[in-house]
């Protein structure tokens, strides 16, 4: 993804939710995007698939997949490329099925719409992405959405999001909406999945804990920007930029001291009016007025190889 | 499971027979608290009439409306229902047959008239409004609002009466009175039919005309919820056709709530049925009951009543049955 | 108070919907003081086109119609006035005293709420008309509501029901208030905008029915109300038929859409209004 901009037009003014981010994502990892609620994270997602829902456009930008220039495909044929290549899994995925068709139906509608499968072909594929789920596809083909519970509905929708063998799952705070123990076997599943099929994923959450246990590379996101992204260990042990570190801090354990968890200081930034300079600095502890604050639009310096970071100040972090 | 259910429906089905029952009860107390005497009225018209002497009329007046205002009302009471145990509503004072007679000429009519009117106002309505509220910034949006707002102020008699002035009186293009003209000789041939229609048109007309805006509405405010809904947006990301998605995503998740509706309407436009049909002179149950207030008909009043009462009792029950039905969460 | 009418101003609609039935309030209120009704017929000056001594024309008897207009102006919103005061005062007896009670009490209402809810309320007010005499509002307006209220008391009933189980009504309770004054103190407030709302749209449907009566031959009331103006124009004397008549048609009919969509447009805004948890500030 290079330069993504997506921009909202409100009455009270332009909300700048991405900005100018680029990012890569290789085949075969998993990568997990890490941001507070109004980082921006789902936005970008979203735009991979264009999905962007207005008053949200997406301004400019370019995302290359296999060679193609996704944002220039006709709409026609971008709908067939959704789900076949690229799946997502939305947020509180719970209501993303349709009250009024049975679970087959969801399955059958959408190979449907992209291959030419038999309904039988169809039926026995998803039998077997169930059973892979850990559900009876016997039983909850036929039902409706509201005859399964929250964790069981979540697994049809994982299932459903590899029903046409996509090569990247992008999954938006998939276990959110979850108990604690039913969140430890959806992430259990997913780890299992990345093994056996090889799918690239791409994990979206505000909880960097859940990230640490499943994720090969992080890119960390604050008003609207990358702020840091590097494989799983230099984030966590070394972490090249203050909101990183904040955020490293900030996560509980069993084993540690929780007198030593710091909270990140001040309040999320207002999107309507941000900073001139790096947007984390009137919260930050390595804030330096004379560049900090200035016009200086941040750009990922790349601190060491596959390391980048935006803060001016990094080296000194290294300390 | 099953033992619940059928629990429930008997309930509804004993509340159904119970407001028959009332309905019933309400009409014979209606015309005993009527000022005047019925019986009377009934004998002094038949000596007007047919000439016959005052206590003749006044014993047949009697055996006809069966009802002896000296006998008391408990014994009325039973004598009523006794008679319409033996499936007679009486005699009509005015056409001088028996009210069951009148029922079955005139219920087709009405339920012709309101039948298609209802459904054809529920369909190009339902269309309508989910074209609104696909297609965000339409014309048809403003244009629907102002239509809807007039339209549902107009009482439909009077949208009626505007349309005999403009098509019979200006254009004399349509009949203004009556199911089909009396020189047509009814059965199963196209003169018929085509003169069937032409009769029907402006009072169908008028029916439609006063409902389609708020149908449209009803169904704009579902299919705008519904479009909010995560299902829609997953079935986007999903590559599911437009098609697919505005049929069996928004459409049925959004007619659901109408169609009981549609049921229910029916039922309450036959308590609305005198205004129209009297306009137009249409030979329906509300003409009846219209005819027969105005020149005191009890035994038709009662029959005409109590037909429109189980008109809507039956239509809220269907209303309940396709509830269940169509919906699979209450299944 | 300035908050409500600031509130209605924004909204372009209600403003309109006040406006239409304010002037309609002012004609019914200090029309008839201001313009005579003058009854002398004139068989020469019957179905006279609008002029400036005749500014809505004249009638079928040579009257001038603006008069007639005025003046059944304040019959109809007389009428229409008395109808929603008596239904809401049945409904509110009734809901409440369902919603307070509770028990057996609340079943039989119930079960004669539905009752009342599935026979059709036209056809019982045309026997009804039968059975009492119309003479006034006053029994106008019991006619129209005697068979209307069902629905409202239910709705107040269910409001009522909910509103007892939150905290405040619990904790009015425990604080020892009586029943009485819990009803006017805590849930009045509570449903005031409901009730509002419901009062002008049963002064809506209060005229469609009662023109319906008029048209339908059974009520002759007052020969000013739009209603009889409507009638004596269709029934008695051929106004369809003739070309300047349609004015004397048309009058009424103006009349009774304008104020229908005055009654609908207010309401819309009263929600909002009223309703202080719907205000997006």
């Amino acid at each position: 993804m290079r330069n993504i901009t997506v921009e909202f037009m409100l009455r009270q003014g332009t909300i700048k939710a991405v900005e100018n981010v680029s990012l890569d994502i290789f085949k075969g990892e998993i990568l997990g995007v890490v941001g507070e609620s109004g980082s921006g994270k789902s936005t970008l997602a979203s735009t991979i698939l264009r999905m962007v829902s207005s008053p949200g456009r997406i301004k400019e930008g370019e995302i290359y997949f296999e060679g193609k220039e996704l944002m220039k495909m006709p709409e026609d044929e971008f709908n067939q490329f959704r789900w076949s290549n690229i799946a997502m899994v939305f947020q509180a995925a719970q209501n993303a099925l349709n009250p009024v068709l049975k679970i087959k139906d969801h399955f059958i509608e959408t190979a449907k719409a992209h291959t030419r499968m038999s309904e039988n072909d169809i039926i026995e594929k998803a039998s077997k992405l169930l059973e892979y789920v850990r559900l009876q596809p016997k039983q909850v083909l036929d039902s409706y959405p509201h005859q399964l519970s929250g964790g069981m509905r979540q697994r049809v929708i994982i299932a459903l999001s590899l029903i046409l063998d996509p090569k990247i799952l992008i999954l938006d705070e998939p276990t959110t909406a979850l108990d604690v123990i039913t969140q430890a076997y959806i992430m259990d599943l997913l780890a299992k999945i990345h093994v056996d099929l090889g799918i690239t994923m791409v994990f979206l959450t505000h909880d960097l804990s859940l990230i640490a246990k499943i994720a090969d590379r992080v890119a960390v996101m604050y008003a609207g920007k990358i702020v840091e992204i590097g494989t799983v260990e230099e984030i966590f042990y070394g972490p090249l930029h203050p909101y990183t570190k904040g955020l490293v801090l900030a996560i509980p354990s069993l084993v540690d001291d929780i007198t030593a968890r710091r909270p990140i200081p001040g309040s999320p930034p207002n999107m309507l009016d941000l900073p001139s300079g790096c947007r984390f600095a009137p919260r930050c502890g390595y804030h330096m007025i004379e560049y900090c604050d200035g016009t200086v639009q941040a750009e990922l310096i790349e601190a060491k190889p596959g390391h980048f970071t935006t803060c001016l100040e990094w080296e000194r972090m290294m300390e | 499971m099953w033992g619940e259910q059928k629990l429930i429906w008997y309930k509804r089905i004993l509340v159904m027979l119970v407001t028959v029952l009332f309905a019933m009860t309400l009409t014979f107390i209606l015309i005993r608290i009527m000022p005047g005497d019925p019986v009377d009225s009934m004998a002094m018209d038949m000596v007007r009439t047919q000439g016959m002497n005052y206590e003749e009329a006044y014993r047949q007046a009697k055996a006809i409306l069966n009802y002896d205002p000296e006998v008391p009302i408990i014994v009325q009471y039973f004598s009523y229902v006794k008679q319409l145990a033996r499936g007679s509503l009486g005699q009509s004072m005015i056409y001088k047959t028996s009210v069951v007679d009148i029922i079955g000429g005139s219920l087709p009519w009405t339920i012709f008239l309101l039948s298609i009117s209802t459904l054809l106002a529920f369909l190009v309505g339902i269309i309508a409004g989910m074209y609104v509220a696909w297609k965000r910034k339409t014309i048809l949006d403003p244009i629907l609002s102002v239509y809807s707002s007039v339209m549902s102020s107009i009482p439909n008699y009077i949208v009626g009466l505007l349309l005999i002035l403009v098509f019979s009186v200006w254009l004399k293009k349509l009949p203004s009175s009556g199911a089909y003209d009396t020189s047509v000789e009814p059965g199963f041939n196209w003169k018929f039919f085509g003169n069937v229609f032409k009769h029907s048109l402006m009072p169908i007309g008028a029916f439609f005309l006063t409902t389609v805006g708020n149908w449209a509405l009803a169904m704009k405010g579902n299919a705008i919820s519904v479009l909010g809904e995560d299902y829609v947006n997953a079935a986007k990301v999903r590559g599911l056709k437009q098609r697919r998605i505005i049929l069996s995503y928004v459409g049925r998740n959004a007619i659901l709530p109408l169609v009981t509706n549609l049921a229910i309407t029916f039922g309450m436009m036959f308590g609305g049925s005198p205004l129209v049909e009297n306009v137009f002179a249409y030979p329906g149950v509300g003409y009846f009951l219209n005819q027969s207030v105005g020149r005191r008909d009890f035994m038709l009043m009662q029959g005409m009543f109590l037909t429109i009462t189980v008109a809507v009792v039956i239509s809220n029950f269907i209303a309940d049955i396709l509830n269940s039905i169509l919906d699979p969460r209450l299944r | 108070m300035r908050d409500f009418f600031a509130v209605i101003c924004r909204n372009r609609r209600a403003l309109w919907g006040m406006i239409i039935l304010g002037i309609f309030l002012l004609m019914a209120v200090v029309g008839p003081l201001v313009v005579p009704l003058d009854t002398a017929t004139s068989y020469a000056n019957r179905y006279k086109l609008p002029s400036w001594e005749h500014p809505l024309g004249t009638d079928y008897a040579g009257r001038d119609t603006f008069q007639q207009f005025i003046h059944g102006s304040r019959e109809v919103i007389t009428v229409s006035f008395v109808t929603a005061i008596f239904t809401i005062l049945f409904a509110f007896i009734v809901g409440t005293t369902a919603g307070i009670m509770g028990g057996k009490v609340d079943a039989i209402i119930t079960f004669i709420t539905d009752i009342m809810l599935t026979v059709p309320s036209f056809p019982v007010m045309m026997i009804l008309s039968l059975a009492v005499r119309i003479t006034d509002p006053i029994s106008f307006g019991l006619v129209l509501s005697i068979w209307s209220w069902a629905g409202l008391a239910r709705a107040i009933r269910s409001q009522i029901l909910s509103l007892r189980k939150r905290d405040f009504i619990e904790a009015s309770r425990v604080l020892g208030l009586k029943v009485t004054h819990i009803i006017f103190a805590e849930i009045l407030p509570n449903i005031t905008s409901y009730i509002a709302i419901n009062f002008i749209m049963i002064m809506r449907n209060a005229i469609t029915a009662s023109v319906g009566l008029m048209v339908l031959g059974l009520v002759p009331f007052s020969s000013t109300h739009w209603g009889m103006m409507l009638q004596m124009a269709v029934g008695a004397s051929g106004a369809m038929y003739g070309s300047s008549a349609i004015v004397y048609l048309l009058v009424p009919i103006v009349a009774i859409t304008l104020f229908q969509m005055g009654c609908l447009f207010f309401a819309s805004g009263l929600d909002e209004a009223l309703n202080p948890r719907l205000r997006t500030q």
